[in-house]
């Protein structure tokens, strides 16, 4: 809030002109009234301010506190008896083979999924922006309604494709003569149709982004390029690409926050099965803490992959860096 | 991305549990009031029992003028949570209903009441129902309505399948399951819950019948034992032979596939009776249910829910004539009209469609040797174990050996 006022402060001593000395008392009263506006300033903000600190702030301090207790069930009615273990939730964490497995599949869900929705999210944009021209906003819908549709509905949707018997997908290949496997059953397949399905959900909000992006390159740069003779694969390569950098890195950076916290996908479709093959992260977490109670243990969890995704997105603003500029 | 809020919404859940408890903690456990005198009893009901609660409620309150009763119904999927903060908070209500698996846990917190027992006597109500209410050999809980799972199957198509009776053994059932499906034209024979979480109440009338425990008599664990092993085993083998499915979606509804003739065998509860005939009038007559078929005995699983009060109520005298007069015999079997929950007082039983339809027979006569699971405060824990276990081996990946030395010792290491 002061930096604004300040601008504006400079502002208006420079609009007094060049050389014009300020009136004498100036600085003062300037103070003064600055004392004023910052107060005003904290008093607009300290709705904000509570909500951020109650419902924020604390939440993420006591977790992180808790992560170093033994905060069980009991604890609950008195949160101060809570035995203070120092790291053994972390190394505790380390050893458990279910953590380990859920870590493996969230990567799993990451690697394969992140790319996968900003590659088919890049293509839907492009087809949208350039080569569709009927019907533009009937695609556009089409492609963001599984962003705003609730996960519930979707996981009907889902399970009526993915269902081995009377399923959308085991219709079609019985067509064809095929007996359908039953994705969601076998060890193998669960992940991979759980990937899909984010991959359909996140598809719009991606190509919203990109769509965003390519309007703002400026048709003169693709002028000139057409006009020294590139083709349509050398300026999706060399210019559309370069000049979509800064959207594209905001894009894989949200979307792989988003991935690494996947747990609407398990939960409503899998549960973690069959045998922990979609158990991840964020779904183990939730069991620990809220069906067994530990939940010194689950905030563990929480802050490890805090640091996880932490140490990602850093890596990636570092590697997707503008280097135009 | 609104995913990316999960986290903090965890802890921000977490934060809240402990400042709801740092918040309070000023709650005189006195004498309270007495039992005559003009006060308001704060009940809090789940599911069904908390919509239909009011009715008796009301009732209660015209012929007691000096007590006004204030019921909250609470869906079941939130019950559990509602009844942590509310006990965190130490904001319990004068009375609360807890499922079965709950006592333990909040027996353990040392937010319930123990039951007068010269009120209530054990003897009156099934043993089940009322073990669901002890902890560590105290009873918190009067048993208010019992479950227990039986054997439901399609009558028109046993018959289809040269099948006269229902099976009365291991060996019978698994003979007319698959009988069922080879000759009456169902996909599978029998629907058992292949993994996930409580798979263990689909198996807990294999491990009772074959005269297993998860935790016996004397407190340990003993989920490898020769007999919990034998049913490992016979469950896995319904999998293994293709007779029952290795994978259902969460919220997979059985009365569905039980309606086409896909699945013509089932356990479950009482409630499934309501439900088939509600749903599926054109059912009516094709279905029947049997006692569970017998290995060493037949025994079922107990569930049901019981009332507690907790231990900062003020108002503990009225509330205990209030359960009084809800468990007793006569409103039992009111309860029974209003919500087809079984009566978990045994004389409830004595008239009525209760002592005459041959299917409630059933159930009690089920009733009457079912177990109980073991009140634990890591119940959940404990049994999600025994899931995982249940789930490697129907899914084929471990033997039922290994698959229970497994559980054996993630159990022991829970016990203490």
């Amino acid at each position: 809030m002061s930096i604004p006022t300040e601008v504006a402060a400079n502002a208006a001593t420079r609009s007094a002109g060049p050389g014009a000395r300020p009136p004498a008392g100036g600085p003062r009263r300037r103070r003064g009234s600055l004392g004023v506006q910052n107060l005003a300033g904290w008093l607009f903000s300290t709705p904000f301010l509570v909500l951020f600190g109650v419902f924020m702030a604390l939440p993420i301090i006591a977790t992180l506190l808790m992560s170093f207790t033994d905060f069980r069930l009991r604890d609950v009615t008195d949160p101060f008896h809570a035995r203070f273990i120092g790291v053994d939730n972390y190394v505790k964490l380390f050893q458990d083979d279910k953590f380990l497995t859920a870590l493996f599949n969230t990567a799993y869900f990451v690697v394969v999924g992140v790319p996968s929705t900003i590659v088919l999210g890049l293509l839907a944009a492009l087809a949208l922006n350039n080569g569709i021209n009927r019907a533009r906003t009937f695609f556009r819908i089409g492609f963001y309604a599984p962003v705003v549709t609730s996960i519930v509905a979707v996981a009907v949707i889902w399970r009526f494709v993915l269902d081995p018997q009377d399923g959308l997908i085991s219709g079609l290949l019985a067509e064809i003569g095929v007996t359908a496997p039953d994705f969601l059953g076998s060890g193998a397949l669960a992940m991979p149709s759980l990937i899909v399905m984010a991959v359909w959900r996140n598809l719009g909000t991606v190509m919203v982004l990109l769509i965003a992006g390519l309007q703002a390159i400026p048709a003169e740069v693709r002028e000139a390029g057409r006009l020294d003779g590139v083709g349509t694969w050398q300026e999706l390569r060399r210019i559309t690409v370069p000049l979509l950098r800064p959207t594209l890195l905001y894009a894989t950076v949200i979307t792989t926050i988003g991935y690494l916290n996947v747990f609407e996908e398990p939960f409503v479709m899998t549960q973690g099965g069959p045998g922990n093959h979609t158990l991840t992260v964020s779904l183990h977490m939730y069991r620990e803490g809220f069906n067994f109670f530990h939940m010194g243990y689950a905030s563990a969890m929480a802050y490890v992959l805090f640091v996880v995704i932490l140490a990602i997105t850093a890596l990636q603003l570092r590697l997707l860096k503008d280097n135009t500029r | 991305m609104h995913r990316a809020v999960r986290t903090s919404a965890v802890a921000l859940s977490i934060a809240g549990l402990a400042l709801a408890a740092a918040a309070c903690g000023d709650s005189s456990g006195g004498e309270g009031v007495a039992a005559d005198q003009k006060q308001t009893l704060t009940v809090w009901g789940m599911g069904t029992e908390g919509q239909k609660l009011a009715e008796v409620a009301a009732r209660y309150e015209a012929q007691h003028p000096h007590i006004t009763i204030e019921v909250t119904p609470i869906g079941w999927d939130v019950a559990h949570q509602k009844l942590v903060a509310a006990a965190a908070a130490r904001t319990l209500p004068d009375i609360a209903q807890m499922g079965g698996t709950y006592v333990g846990e909040f027996a353990d917190l040392g937010v319930l009441e123990p039951v007068d027992t010269t009120v209530f006597h054990q003897e009156d109500f099934f043993k089940a129902g009322w073990d669901q209410g002890v902890a560590d050999g105290t009873a918190y809980g009067v048993p208010w309505y019992v479950d227990t799972r039986v054997l439901y199957y399609r009558t028109d198509l046993a018959e289809k399948a040269g099948i006269t009776e229902p099976p009365a053994t291991w060996q019978k059932l698994q003979e007319d399951a698959a009988a069922l499906q080879q000759k009456a034209g169902s996909r599978w024979g029998i629907y058992l819950q292949p993994s996930g979480l409580d798979t263990v109440q689909s198996f807990y009338p294999f491990l009772y019948s074959a005269g297993g425990a998860v935790i016996d008599d004397s407190g340990k664990a003993a989920i490898n034992s020769p007999a919990a092993v034998r049913a490992f085993e016979y469950y896995g083998s319904f999998f293994d032979k293709g007779l029952s499915r290795k994978s259902v979606q969460p919220g997979y509804d059985v009365t569905k596939d039980f309606n086409s003739g896909d699945v013509p065998m089932f356990f479950s509860g009482p409630w499934h009776m309501g439900i088939l005939k509600e749903q599926y009038p054109q059912l009516d007559g094709k279905w029947a249910i049997a006692p569970v078929p017998a290995d060493q005995s037949s025994t079922s699983m107990a569930g049901g829910s019981s009332l507690v009060i907790s231990e900062d109520s003020e108002h503990k005298a009225a509330a205990k004539e209030f359960i009084k007069y809800l468990t007793d015999a006569e409103s039992q079997a009111e309860w029974y009209k209003l919500t087809a929950d079984l009566p978990a007082n045994k004389a409830a039983w004595n008239s009525g469609d209760l002592a005459q339809s041959p299917q409630l027979q059933i159930f009690r006569q089920q009733m009457e040797t079912a177990k109980a699971a073991p009140t634990l405060p890591n119940l959940t824990e404990i049994t999600s174990k025994v899931d995982d276990a249940l789930g490697a081996v129907d899914q084929g990946k471990s033997s039922a050996k290994s698959a229970a030395d497994t559980a054996q010792s993630q159990i022991e290491s829970l016990v203490k």
